[in-house]
């Protein structure tokens, strides 16, 4: 018989009532199971098991609670997250979570939170240890950019996130996106940020062609934020906490930035060649590859990464949140990005490597 | 025994490979492990740090002086970790500054310090990039 763990009895004892008036028909609802689960920095993330008795018998159900910590990793509302997971849950075969519960008032659990259905059957895949995927990397890597690929071929327009949130027009998404990293850098930087500003202002001075099309974009698609099978199959996309609307390259390039690559730069995203998983995106997404618009979100994305860590590092040494993945994050991943940066913009002004 | 480096060595080595897998399963046990990782770039950092910031105040006084702003000697009064961050972060924001307004400028001796600038924040970056983490039992921490 499975160990019976309840990582937080008081959280369990006030979800119960809650879950029971949420889940029409429910009765004699109880929490069974709840293990505070990895790879929720940004939130504190719950697996949970519930029991209860409908009109038809008795039931069990897997859901995962994300409620909201006293800081985290990315100020984003999860009011938005939660459109965006409900925006593309059941569409064109991207395995997003049912979206079950959003309550945004703190007096439930003491923190706004929201729940989705839990996905069974699926193993994270650490970004810095991709040969954990093998033998299945090609198999993943075709999922993994078809998936991708897929979220941006989602219509908009009139979908959950679209109602939540602006659309902004196609030649101002690089604009936006810079500029609220930007501002993520300059308000939470502990320290001068050299190759952060000098970033910043080339890309603005070198902006990206507009936007192909308008797309939902998840806004941390990457390894380690999918789930898969151990069989070749992606069975779970998650952490949509950063989804908005915007320009598809920007998943792009953040989904095969080179932190996330295992320092494999012959494969994209350290999965398959360059040129197949181009194809892949270019097939599900229905855009077509340019180069130019590559080139300007991929420096992004490190400059994002950047902003990212620096918050990171922020809520640490402020003591507002005490997980050490952020300081994992603020040290390593944010040398990491400002080294990536520093060598591909130095060669642009000279310097010879 | 104040060998600093060692200590937080085989610290980091105890988190990881001892403490964290008895914690597997628990939430606290992805924290030994980020703990037991970070003691060990902390011992990499402790060991270089002083020499990283001083080499960089070197460069910055040297960068900014050929611009006409102040000397190009440190003169550096305390070797504290603390000051000498201190230092280091007063340079930088003129030098933030003094990278800007060369890039404004279009003559050849602008480009040319502009130049040297780049190849001082590549040098700095290379030189705090901690080695790479030994994942292992610290494999789900990651987020």
């Amino acid at each position: 018989m499975p160990e019976v763990v309840i990582d937080n009895p008081e959280l369990a004892r006030q979800f119960e009532p809650y879950a029971e008036a949420h889940i029409p028909g429910a009765r004699n609802l109880r929490v069974v199971q709840m293990r505070r689960i990895h790879g929720g920095a940004s939130r504190q993330t719950y697996s949970v098991d519930i029991a209860y008795e409908d009109a038809t018998g008795p039931k069990t159900k897997g859901v995962i609670l994300r409620r909201d910590p006293a800081d985290s990793l990315i100020d984003t509302e999860r009011r938005v997250e939660f459109a965006a997971i409900r925006t593309a849950h059941g569409k064109a075969g991207i395995p997003a979570p049912e979206a079950l519960f959003l309550e945004t008032d703190t007096g439930p659990l003491g923190a706004p939170f929201f729940v989705m259905g839990r996905i069974e059957g699926g193993m994270p895949l650490n970004p810095f240890q991709i040969d954990a995927v093998e033998p299945h990397r090609a198999e993943v890597g075709r999922e993994f950019f078809r998936h991708l690929g897929a979220i941006a071929s989602l219509e908009i327009d009139g979908t959950p996130i679209a109602e939540e949130i602006e659309t902004p027009a196609p030649d101002q998404c690089w604009k936006r996106e810079l500029d609220y990293w930007a501002n993520e850098i300059r308000t939470n930087a502990r320290e001068p940020q050299p190759v952060a500003e000098a970033a910043i202002r080339y890309l603005a001075a070198n902006p990206p062609p507009p936007a192909q099309k308008l797309s939902l974009v998840h806004g941390d698609f990457r390894s380690g934020n999918f789930l898969h099978d151990g069989q070749g199959r992606i069975n779970a996309v998650l952490d949509w906490e950063m989804a908005h609307i915007g320009d598809p390259y920007e998943d792009l390039a953040w989904a095969t930035d080179l932190l996330w690559c295992g320092n494999d730069q012959e494969r994209a995203a350290g999965f398959i060649p360059w040129p197949d998983a181009i194809a892949v995106w270019q097939e599900a997404s229905g855009c077509s590859f340019d180069p130019a618009a590559f080139e300007w979100w991929s420096l992004f994305a490190h400059l994002k990464g950047l902003g990212i860590w620096i918050t990171s590092a922020r809520a640490f040494a402020d003591g507002k949140n005490d997980d050490p993945i952020l300081a994992w994050s603020g040290w390593f991943t944010h040398a990491a990005h400002e080294l990536m940066l520093a060598s591909r913009l130095a060669p642009k002004f000279g310097v010879k490597l | 025994m104040s060998d600093v480096g060692m200590i937080l060595q085989r610290l980091g080595a105890t988190l990881v490979n001892e403490v964290a897998p008895k914690l597997e399963g628990d939430y606290s046990g992805g924290h030994a492990s980020m703990a037991g990782l970070m003691a060990v770039m902390a011992g990499e950092m402790w060991e270089k740090e002083a020499d990283l910031l001083v080499n960089e105040i070197g460069r910055m006084k040297a960068l900014l002086a050929a611009a006409g702003i102040g000397e190009a000697e440190p003169h550096i009064e305390s070797f504290l970790i603390s000051d000498l961050k201190a230092m280091r972060n007063e340079l930088a924001m003129q030098l933030i500054e003094l990278q800007a307004s060369l890039e404004a400028k279009d003559d050849e001796g602008s480009k040319a310090l502009n130049t040297q600038i780049w190849g001082h924040l590549l040098a700095t970056c290379a030189g705090r990039m901690p080695s790479p983490p030994a994942f292992g039992a610290a494999g789900e921490g990651e987020g």
